[in-house]
């Protein structure tokens, strides 16, 4: 059973379309990576899949059921770490914990909360008021919150804001250590780092449609397939470059700015060809540097929208 | 422990022992205590009869209640919001009608503790006149359900309204509207918008049952007009709240 | 000072209390207007009556009222004439002069002159304010006058109300806020 599954999900939020065409799945024991840029719709997209928002089209399952008809019980083996992440800052982060063990219907005695906070480095704060705690504090907090029940899944967003690296080095374990056990874990994060030390598996959203979904390996492989160069520019593009009109059928243009593009050429071809075609189109090519590649290169050309008509990839989960 | 006594718990702690809680705590009984002393340091109010003594401050009490009522409910899903502290109640495996029920905690722990301080006040200024008891018992069945009502329409306000200013501007504007028969009086009904105004208004109500109760001496048993436009007044409050909650997504 | 005052207008009221006994202002109505000679030139008489709309039973907070008319019965016009409320309680070992500041605001008129003939009328609005027997008189002098012109006296009784008690407020209204802070103030030292 998948943990969640969305499939070509639409939403509005009154009159506003918000979300697209989203597909999105985690399994268990997987951790995904939901990626994308500031209002892309990863937010929306989370709220739609733990049931509060009503999609207007395709399907979620959450648990298996309908998360907006399904009432509370879909998220009985749900832990959740939202962002902002609001506490009730007068009290104690026991009395806490024990508040949210009482709703979910877990143990609350003070051995097991204090379990929990031990879990995740709250121990020595056991008597302070949660309103003096910090950032990491009340992240490290807000973990042990999500936890309360032994959750199947964790939807996290932001989790390593304000960690430091000691305390996002820890959580990074805690993570890995709870996928090992089956706990299916989506992280919407923009610290791509956590993404390619955690996720096996990615989904990136742009302007509420799924861009790419499937094994971060694949992902990666399927960019690095490509020979990646940034060229630095004497002058303007020849007319039409940026619609592939003056772009040979083996480079593929990724980006384009004053002074320099970057480019994609196909291995087959070899770069000493594709060198000499963009030559002999008009390219005021004065320099070549190959271009890094990794996730942050895949992010930036999934999301940047700068090939006109470029093909979404295909899942290849 | 059901999960709507839990969190009507917490609402309660948070309202009664927090900060702003004492607070408000502290100025109900100064201006109870206040309104008293005018009752014996002007001569003017001096000579009001102590029935008519009850009866204002029965008023007075139902005013105070229903506008910590109203604050309180904003606060426990507006204020929660903006705090961030209300979408993980939200997540929690709890059904929506559990939280909202939970929610009003507050204001009934608010209001229990509001009738505690105001008793002695109440036998400080009239425990020498009639009807004391039964008009007690009154501002207890017909208070309660003024004041829970202005709960919900807290809840309903700060539930619809993203902004929670909003929403205290709103409410606070209908409150002193439906509180104004507490200040026009017997003037209100002099015209024919003002008796339907009367009619059904639970404010108007409540005085209305005070009135009865306290000044004319009429049983407590006898009110079930005013009781019913109190009642219908909560119920009504509580289903736009529970409508409201249903659409609160964050 | 005060306390002489006090005396002397207790001895003076003894007398007249003697011939009084006259249990209600309504009675005391039929009495004859008291007319006296002010210094050698000039005469008046001062008529003073209850209203006919006061209640029959007053209570502590209804308001009474009473008119005065004073006559110049001389045949030349007194000049700066004076005219008073006084109110005295009657009750037996509570005898005392009452000071009209909580019960009325109008305590006396002056009149410059008033002619040969003339007669000035006055009303005397008056909030009960505390139970008890009274009586009221209205009293005239001139500037030249050498003897005080009474009115007849006007008996009323107020009926007691209950009323707030002060000693039972004033422990409350102060009593409770001051333990409700001393209880925050001593769970926020236990915090």
């Amino acid at each position: 059973m998948r943990l969640i599954e969305i499939d070509h999900l639409r939403l509005s939020i009154g009159e506003v379309p918000v979300l697209h065409d989203v597909c999105l799945e985690v399994a268990p024991g997987e951790v995904v990576g939901l990626l994308g840029p500031n209002g892309a719709g990863k937010t929306t997209t989370i709220a739609a899949a733990l049931g509060l928002l009503r999609p207007q089209g395709g399907t979620v399952r959450l648990m298996g059921g309908d998360p907006w008809t399904g009432g509370a019980a879909p998220r009985r083996h749900v832990g959740v770490l939202p962002d902002p992440n609001g506490f009730y800052d007068w009290m104690t982060a026991p009395d806490y914990l024990a508040f949210f063990a009482d709703l979910h219907g877990a143990t609350n005695d003070a051995a097991a909360i204090a379990r929990r906070m031990d879990r995740v480095g709250l121990a020595p704060r056991r008597g302070q008021l949660i309103g003096t705690f910090s950032r990491g504090m009340r992240q490290r907090l807000g973990l042990a919150r999500a936890l309360i029940g032994d959750p199947q899944l964790l939807v996290l967003d932001e989790p390593t804001n304000g960690l430091d690296p000691r305390g996002r080095r820890e959580m990074h374990d805690l993570l890995l250590a709870l996928a090992e056990q089956g706990v299916g874990i989506l992280l919407c994060t923009h610290i791509l780092d956590d993404v390619e030390r955690l996720c096996s598996r990615v989904c990136v959203i742009d302007a509420g449609r799924t861009v790419a979904q499937g094994l971060l390996a694949d992902l990666l492989a399927g960019q690095n397939s490509q020979l990646r160069f940034r060229l630095e520019l004497a002058g303007p593009l020849p007319q039409g470059s940026a619609a592939g009109g003056a772009v040979p059928a083996h480079v593929r243009l990724l980006h384009h700015a004053p002074g320099h593009a970057i480019v994609d050429i196909d291995p087959h071809v070899g770069p000493p060809e594709a060198w000499r075609e963009l030559f002999f189109l008009g390219w005021p090519i004065v320099a070549i540097a190959p271009e890094g590649g990794g996730l942050e290169a895949l992010y930036l050309a999934l999301t940047g929208g700068v090939v006109p008509g470029a093909p979404v990839q295909e899942r290849a989960a | 422990m059901s999960p709507a006594l839990r969190i009507a718990r917490k609402e309660a702690g948070e309202l009664v022992l927090g900060l702003r809680g004492q607070l408000w705590l502290a100025v109900t009984t100064a201006v109870l205590s206040g309104f008293s002393l005018l009752l014996v340091g002007s001569k003017e109010l001096s000579l009001l009869d102590n029935a008519q003594v009850v009866y204002d401050m029965a008023g007075l009490v139902t005013a105070l209640g229903a506008l910590l009522a109203v604050i309180a409910g904003i606060d426990a899903i507006g204020g929660e919001r903006e705090r961030g502290s209300l979408l993980p109640l939200l997540l929690a495996p709890v059904p929506r009608g559990s939280i909202l029920a939970g929610k009003l905690g507050g204001p009934v722990a608010a209001w229990g503790v509001m009738l505690a301080l105001a008793a002695p006040y109440f036998w400080a200024v009239g425990s020498t006149g009639q009807n004391l008891v039964s008009g007690m018992v009154a501002l207890l069945a017909l208070g309660t359900p003024v004041v829970l009502g202005f709960g919900f329409l807290g809840v309903a306000l700060g539930a619809w309204m993203q902004s929670g200013r909003t929403a205290l501007s709103v409410a606070l504007t209908g409150l002193v509207l439906s509180a104004s028969p507490l200040l026009l009086g017997p003037s209100l009904r002099q015209s024919a918008i003002g008796r339907m105004f009367d009619a059904v208004n639970p404010f108007s109500a409540a005085l209305n049952g005070f009135d009865a109760v306290i000044i004319d001496s009429q049983g407590a048993t006898t009110q079930a007009g005013h009781a019913a436009v109190a009642v219908a007044w909560l119920a009504l409050t509580a289903w736009a709240a529970a409508a409201a909650m249903r659409r609160v997504s964050r | 000072m005060k306390a002489r005052m006090i005396l002397a207008t207790a001895s003076l009221a003894v007398p007249l209390l003697i011939g009084a006994g006259r249990p209600s202002y309504a009675a005391s109505t039929a009495a004859p207007a008291v007319q006296a000679v002010v210094g050698e030139a000039a005469s008046l008489t001062v008529e003073f009556a209850p209203v006919a709309t006061n209640p029959a039973a007053p209570r502590m907070g209804d308001r009474l009222a009473f008119t005065s008319s004073i006559r110049n019965t001389g045949a030349t016009p007194v000049e700066g004439l004076i005219a008073w409320l006084s109110l005295v309680q009657v009750d037996r070992g509570h005898e005392q002069p009452v000071d009209l500041e909580d019960w009325s605001a109008h305590k006396a008129i002056a009149v410059a002159s008033l002619a040969p003939g003339a007669a000035v009328t006055t009303n005397w609005p008056m909030r009960l304010i505390q139970s008890g027997q009274y009586r009221v008189v209205v009293s005239a002098v001139s500037r030249a006058g050498a003897a005080l012109t009474p009115s007849t006296f006007v008996d009323f009784t107020v009926a007691p109300k209950p009323v707030v008690e002060s000693g039972r407020v004033l422990p409350v209204a102060l009593g409770v806020p001051a333990l409700l802070v001393g209880g925050l103030l001593l769970r926020r030292r236990r915090v």
